[in-house]
């Protein structure tokens, strides 16, 4: 495998406690400034460890990309090939397929800089007017080996009255240690519809860094969940831009980390034309020395009359040691607008586990009842039971419920 | 079935049973009367095995098994039900998934099988017609926006699901209105049976018109302070329990 080693801390260093997005989540300490970057696919199979499977998804009926330490596999993938349909990874690009279609995300944040300086591979996908592509697809990211890192970058673009249903899933081997830092851009067309599922499912003690920038023209719908099963050290963030009257942006996510692990979700979303609805929900569970951030900014500039915008981040903190920190943050500058938000920090609820109990559940089944209840509105509006189903399983297993 | 001797239990300083003894034979239907914070709910609780409440003292057994050792769900297992005074709300867990879930862990406890959804849910629709209680309530989230007498029917329905060898009933009566007051009695009395044990405990004598008991317990400032038949819960009815108390005792705040 060629591999390219570099350190990256005097040209862009990792953001410290003193900037205020990252105040909660101090990354410079921990990080190995010192990075390596594979540049050749795993050779299929041969390249793969035993212990992840290739799909994530077993039961799921999907397309699969399958990228590995960020460099497309295609042994292992299956790409759609139909009409309407543009999926090419960039490696297997010739020189004219450029990228034209950005959604004009030119943020230069930490995550999205280091990730233009570094990128490997990625997958362009373009869905054409008016097609709904018949399956799910799959985006698979491996990472395996000791201190490797990788930075792709997906973009989409679904056309005028497309449908698109992504699911951008990690995983990394348990001998793993390095960094993922994943940046997605993606358009909506008018009238159409992404659901889009994000997956963190590391072993290893993988930095996981992940930015969605999501671009929304009128009338067009957006599902979108963030779901983290599992990682050492996971940041989040989502940016939702409104930029068409009439947009609904449904944006769900949950993390119950364990032990020592850090969990950090930062989203925006951002009205800036009328008729616009959103709806975001995040539920954590805090178990063990785990910490978390959650913070929902969400705009309503002066042009997004009539936004309905509702935001909830609710936490059951379920020992002692666990900590998360929640901040809702509403920018509101137009005046005929509904909006609500709350966020709750709690403990399991003592008078129903004694109520469950009390009609001979004992008490781990009784707390999976309640877990599954308080996770039941966040995982509703997945795009598939396939996807749904896995999710909890995982969830269950790794907890023992 | 069950001997309660000289239990004592409190919460944070504040000690509330205070050497209670009582003893219920198989079959039997006790009735406890009480003032309002006398322990009535705190001694439900601890039989029960809710941990809020610490016990300090005392002992009780069923059929021989040291109930005070066993956690909530081990005693329900062993056949211990309460009806909540206040049911608990669980917004999520539907009112079915909680009944099958309680059902197969008293199965499993016993080493049979999981319920076949068959029979499942014609016990269901069994238990669930001696309470009148409608198909669209079994459906919802566990008591989650049912009304105060819909909540007390819950209650009743579980108790017929489960088949407790001794239920304990808290304010079943509280509530409800005397229609509500009929059906709710009507399923109680026709889960009377021989292995079958109650302790109902009621604040008004009303109840036991149509629950009859074989036994009241006058329960005050955490003792049992006299008992008697069923004509005892008349005699209460008039004279109020103010005769009952010992006044350098008296605490009665609620
Ligand atoms: N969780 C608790 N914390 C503090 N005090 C309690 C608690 N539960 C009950 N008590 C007190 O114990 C006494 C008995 O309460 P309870 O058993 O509910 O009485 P009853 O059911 O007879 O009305 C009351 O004074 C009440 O305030
Ligand atoms: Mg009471």
């Amino acid at each position: 495998m060629s591999v390219f080693t570099d350190n990256f801390s005097a040209t862009l260093p990792p953001p410290t406690r003193k900037s205020e997005r990252w105040k909660y989540s101090p990354i410079a300490k921990l990080l190995n400034k010192e990075i390596s970057i594979s540049t050749e696919a795993a050779q299929g199979m041969n390249g793969w460890p035993e212990s992840v499977l290739p799909n994530p998804v077993l039961n799921l009926d999907a397309y699969l990309v399958v990228f590995k330490n960020g460099v497309f596999e295609p042994t292992l993938s299956d790409l759609p090939v139909s009409d309407g349909v543009d999926c090419i990874p960039f490696s297997k690009m010739d020189q004219s397929g450029s990228l034209d279609f950005t959604n004009g995300y030119h943020q230069k944040e930490w995550i999205g800089e280091l990730n233009e300086t570094y990128r490997q591979d990625g997958l362009s996908l373009h869905v054409h007017r008016n097609v709904k592509v018949d399956r799910p697809i799959v985006i698979h990211h491996l990472t395996d080996g000791n201190n490797v890192a990788s930075f792709p970058k997906h973009l989409i673009k679904v056309d005028e009255g497309g449908e698109l249903n992504v699911v951008v899933w990690s995983s990394a081997s348990d001998r793993s240690s390095g960094m993922y830092n994943g940046l997605l851009e993606a358009s909506i067309g008018p009238n159409a519809l992404l659901s889009l599922e994000k997956v963190c499912n590391e072993g290893g003690k993988v930095f996981h860094f992940s930015h969605e920038h999501i671009v929304q023209e009128r009338d067009s719908k957006l599902k979108m969940h963030t779901f983290t099963i599992k990682g050492d050290w996971v940041r989040n963030e989502l940016e939702i831009i409104s930029r068409g009257k009439g947009t609904d942006s449904v944006f769900n996510g949950a993390y119950l980390p364990l032990g020592a692990e850090h969990v950090d979700n930062h989203t925006t979303m951002d009205h800036t034309s009328s008729d616009g609805t959103s709806s975001e929900l995040y539920r954590g569970i805090m178990y063990g020395n785990s910490t978390g951030v959650f913070n929902g900014k969400v705009f309503v500039r002066p042009d997004a009359q009539k936004t309905n915008a509702f935001q909830q981040n609710t936490n059951i903190v379920a020992d002692r040691g666990a900590a998360i920190n929640t901040k809702p943050e509403l920018e509101i500058y137009a005046d005929d607008v509904k909006c609500s938000h709350g966020c709750t920090v709690g403990q399991f609820d003592l008078d129903a586990l004694f109520y469950l109990k009390s009609r001979g559940i004992d008490e781990k089944a009784a707390k999976a009842l309640l877990v599954e209840a308080f996770l039941a509105d966040v995982l509703s509006s997945v795009s598939s039971t396939e996807l749904c189903e896995e999710i909890m399983r995982l969830y269950t297993e790794r907890h023992g419920w | 079935m069950l001997k309660i001797n000289n239990l004592c239990a409190k919460v944070g300083d504040n000690e509330i049973l205070k050497g209670l003894s009582l003893e219920v034979k198989p079959g039997e239907l006790h009735a406890i009367m009480g003032p309002n914070g006398s322990g009535k709910s705190t001694l439900a609780a601890v039989l029960a095995g809710r941990d809020l409440y610490e016990v300090t003292g005392g002992s009780v057994d069923l059929d021989g098994i040291d109930l005070l050792d066993l956690e909530a769900s081990e005693r329900a297992r062993e056949g211990v039900f309460l009806a909540f005074q206040y049911p608990i709300e669980i917004p999520g867990v539907s009112n079915l998934n909680f009944m099958k879930a309680a059902l197969n862990g008293k199965r499993a406890h016993r080493g049979l099988e999981p319920i076949k959804a068959k029979d499942f849910l014609e016990k269901v629709k069994e238990c669930s017609s001696l309470v009148e209680l409608d198909g669209r309530l079994r459906d919802r989230s566990v008591n989650e926006g049912f009304s105060g007498g819909e909540k007390k029917r819950n209650e009743i329905f579980q108790m017929a699901m489960l088949e407790p060898k001794l239920a304990i009933l808290d304010e079943t009566d509280s509530g409800l209105d005397i229609d509500a007051l009929r059906v709710v009695s009507k399923g109680v009395n026709a889960m009377r049976s021989p292995e079958r044990s109650f302790i109902v405990i009621t604040h008004y004598q009303r109840l036991l018109e149509h629950i009859v008991p074989d036994f009241v317990h006058v329960l005050s400032n955490g003792k049992i302070v006299k008992s008697g038949g069923k004509e005892l819960a008349l005699e209460l009815e008039e004279k109020g329990y103010d005769w009952l108390k010992e006044p350098s005792h008296d605490t009665s705040n609620a």
